[in-house]
């Protein structure tokens, strides 16, 4: 099935907030997957270390390649979205809200919304249902 | 009811247990294992959508009504081409209406383009009917816009003008809930067609809309009825006099249970029902098989001319043909006591309803193409036919196929169910248990919720529109410029049909006839 096409300007739109997106969290992935001392502090907390900061590394890795691609982006979107969800309520209930790293997640949040939003018809199954 | 999943109590449970969920694994992952969070995410998204597709969207009633576990429903039906076309039936097998036929007027009414790739999914032999075209099309800018008067051969002071050829059959308040009538009578109106309202009583809520009424009065006469089931003709004076209310149908048999009345259980009839249709509330109620007035040819006709007098409107008839040769008594009893109903509508047994036995839904009645080609050719024959209107039902749903029923004689065109469609059902056939799925066919206001009248209003609009445009079309193809001009030469007619057998066993009998 073909995904729907989005307009000139939702696209442009869209396009910059993944661009946004992929530079923190590509960043973030960074960090993890080579052994920054933060994280391994941060990973220490939630008790997940060390497997826990590569499976979530290896994901906000996949979800930055998804957001390059046009037709998956929206798939990159939501994994963005969930992983900032994790990163959310491990700062509310185990790490605290310190540094930049819970104010990244909550704009990544907002930001991922955003895209979903505008992408939403490229979701496999409300596209389906426009049929 | 069969033994079914009820979806409604499964999607509750659903619909509970998914923040449950969540707020387990939140727990799991504050005080056993941060990884417990991994499903606390995916049970809070889940929850987060399912709570937007309750409260939230309003487009996709099945959503509204079930949240996410309806989704399955559209990501079934979306592999269910595929599916079927591999391993069970085909996409024009299913009946009454086949995903081929349904889906072209899910896009009329979603106002999606409905051109189609690649070639026709149906027949090209022996058993299928199809339009002529012309070789000189006629230009569309001279095509007379569709125009037809109702009432206009008695010369009655209130007839009634149509200029689009569809309207909306005859659909009670009661086989149809609140919310259904609602959004029908107000996208009627916007579209600008008239609405049957079935014979359900007064038409409270189809009146409150303001769009033209048919006013049907079916057997019991709900609504203008005495206590013993005979017309009472003050009440009937009373309706007549509202504005909405433009025709009067008298109701004699429906295809899809001719010859059969029904029975309304007490249980039904709320105190609403029991004032709309005029009944006591701790009674069954029998609708007769057929009006206490009409016990034959002469009482039936006797009993048209009292409803034009009372009502002095133009005034209906519906019914579905059994024998032929009674219809033709019929029209010969009018031309003696010169009294002819202003339509008859003619209901092919392959009509809906709310609900029948299935021996007479399956088995009884003539199918409406060659009932039509028999009454037109009954009321040609004995000069009449510029005396009354004949309106055609039975599964017109589609475009060419009413362009069809115009050819064998029609003049208008009735649908319910193309209308049902376009509210969004989704031909679960339930429409007799109150748990349509969509919440056209029940009064439970929970499955009531879903549809939102304002948006399947403007759906009604969009399949009539798009039904117009093919209309137009259609008869620019076929080099007509009238509407009135569309006749039998515009039918290819292959010798395996019913149409093609009616045809040629009244060929045979007017021949005899001749001889002898
Ligand atoms: C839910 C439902 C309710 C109906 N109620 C009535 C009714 O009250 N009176 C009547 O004469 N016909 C009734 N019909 C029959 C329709 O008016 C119509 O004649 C028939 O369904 C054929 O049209 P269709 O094939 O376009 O649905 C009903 C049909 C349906 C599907």
């Amino acid at each position: 099935m073909k995904p729907s096409k989005l307009k000139p300007a939702q696209r442009v739109i869209s396009w910059v907030l993944q661009l946004v997106i992929i530079t923190i969290l590509g960043y973030a992935s960074y960090l993890k997957l080579s052994d920054h001392a933060a994280e391994i502090d941060l990973f220490s907390k939630l008790g997940m270390e060390p497997a826990g900061r590569f499976i979530i590394g290896f994901i906000e890795a996949a979800a930055c390649v998804l957001l390059l691609l046009p037709n998956a982006a929206v798939h990159g979107a939501i994994l963005t979205f969930g992983v900032m969800l994790g990163a959310l309520i491990g700062h509310s209930t185990k790490i605290g809200f310190v540094g930049m790293t819970p104010l990244a997640a909550l704009l990544l949040i907002i930001i991922s919304t955003v895209v979903i939003y505008l992408r939403r018809k490229q979701i496999p199954s409300i596209a389906r249902m426009l049929n | 009811m069969s033994a079914s999943v009820d979806l409604h109590k499964i999607s509750k449970f659903a619909n509970l247990a998914i923040p449950s969920l969540a707020g387990l694994f939140f727990l799991g992952g504050h005080f056993v294992s941060f990884y417990f969070h991994f499903l606390t995410v995916v049970f809070l998204i889940l929850t987060i959508v399912n709570l937007f597709y309750m409260f939230v969207q309003k487009k996709h009633a099945i959503l509204r009504n079930f949240g996410i576990l309806g989704q399955a429903r559209y990501i079934l039906e979306s592999v269910g081409p595929e599916m079927r076309q591999y391993l069970f039936a085909s996409d024009t097998e299913e009946r009454p209406f086949s995903r081929v036929e349904r889906s072209d007027i899910y896009r009329k009414s979603k106002g999606v383009d409905s051109a189609s790739s690649f070639g026709s999914q149906l027949n090209f032999d022996n058993s299928e009917i199809k339009v002529r075209h012309s070789m000189y099309p006629s230009d569309k800018e001279d095509i007379v816009q569709f125009s037809l008067t109702f009432g206009e051969e008695r010369g009655i002071e209130q007839t009634f003008t149509i200029r689009k050829p569809y309207m909306v059959s005859a659909m009670s308040y009661g086989a149809l809930g609140v919310n259904a009538v609602k959004a029908l009578s107000r996208g009627a109106k916007m579209a600008g067609i008239a609405m049957n309202t079935g014979e359900g009583g007064i038409p409270k809520y189809h009146m409150e809309e303001g769009g033209d009424l048919i006013f049907q009065m079916g057997t019991a006469k709900f609504g203008v009825r005495n206590e013993d089931g005979t017309l009472n003709d003050e009440k009937l004076k009373k309706l007549a006099a509202e504005p909405s209310i433009k025709m009067i149908e008298v109701k004699l048999s429906q295809g899809a249970k001719p010859g059969k009345g029904g029975l309304l259980p007490k249980e039904k009839i709320s105190k609403e029902i029991s004032e709309l249709r005029g009944v006591p509330m701790n009674r069954d109620v029998v609708s007769p098989a057929h009006h206490k007035e009409c016990v034959c040819k002469k009482s039936t006709v006797a009993f048209i001319k009292h409803v034009q007098d009372v009502s002095e409107l133009p005034v209906g008839i519906k019914l579905c043909v059994g024998l032929t040769s009674e219809f033709r008594q019929l029209v010969e009893e009018m031309m003696l006591q010169d009294v002819f109903p202003d339509y008859i509508a003619i209901d092919g047994a392959e009509g809906g309803t709310g609900a029948a036995p299935k021996a007479f839904m399956d088995g009884y009645g003539m199918p409406l193409m060659p009932a039509l080609y028999s009454v037109n050719n009954i009321l040609t024959e004995l000069g009449v036919r510029d005396r009354t209107k004949i309106i055609a039902a039975g599964k017109l749903i589609n475009s060419s196929q009413q362009f069809m029923a115009l050819a064998l004689g029609a003049d208008a065109i009735y649908s319910a169910r193309g209308f049902m469609l376009a509210l969004g059902c989704i031909q679960s056939m339930l429409c007799g248990s109150n748990t349509c799925p969509v919440g056209i066919t029940t009064h439970d206001p929970d499955l009531q919720r879903g549809l939102v009248v304002e948006d399947k209003a403007k759906r009604i609009v969009n399949y009539v529109n798009g039904l117009e445009h093919d209309f137009y079309e259609m008869l620019a193809a076929s080099g007509i410029r009238d509407a009135k001009d569309i006749n039998i030469d515009q039918l290819y007619i292959p010798n395996d049909t019913a149409l093609a057998d009616q045809i040629e066993y009244l060929l045979e009998k007017h021949q005899s006839s001749l001889i002898s």
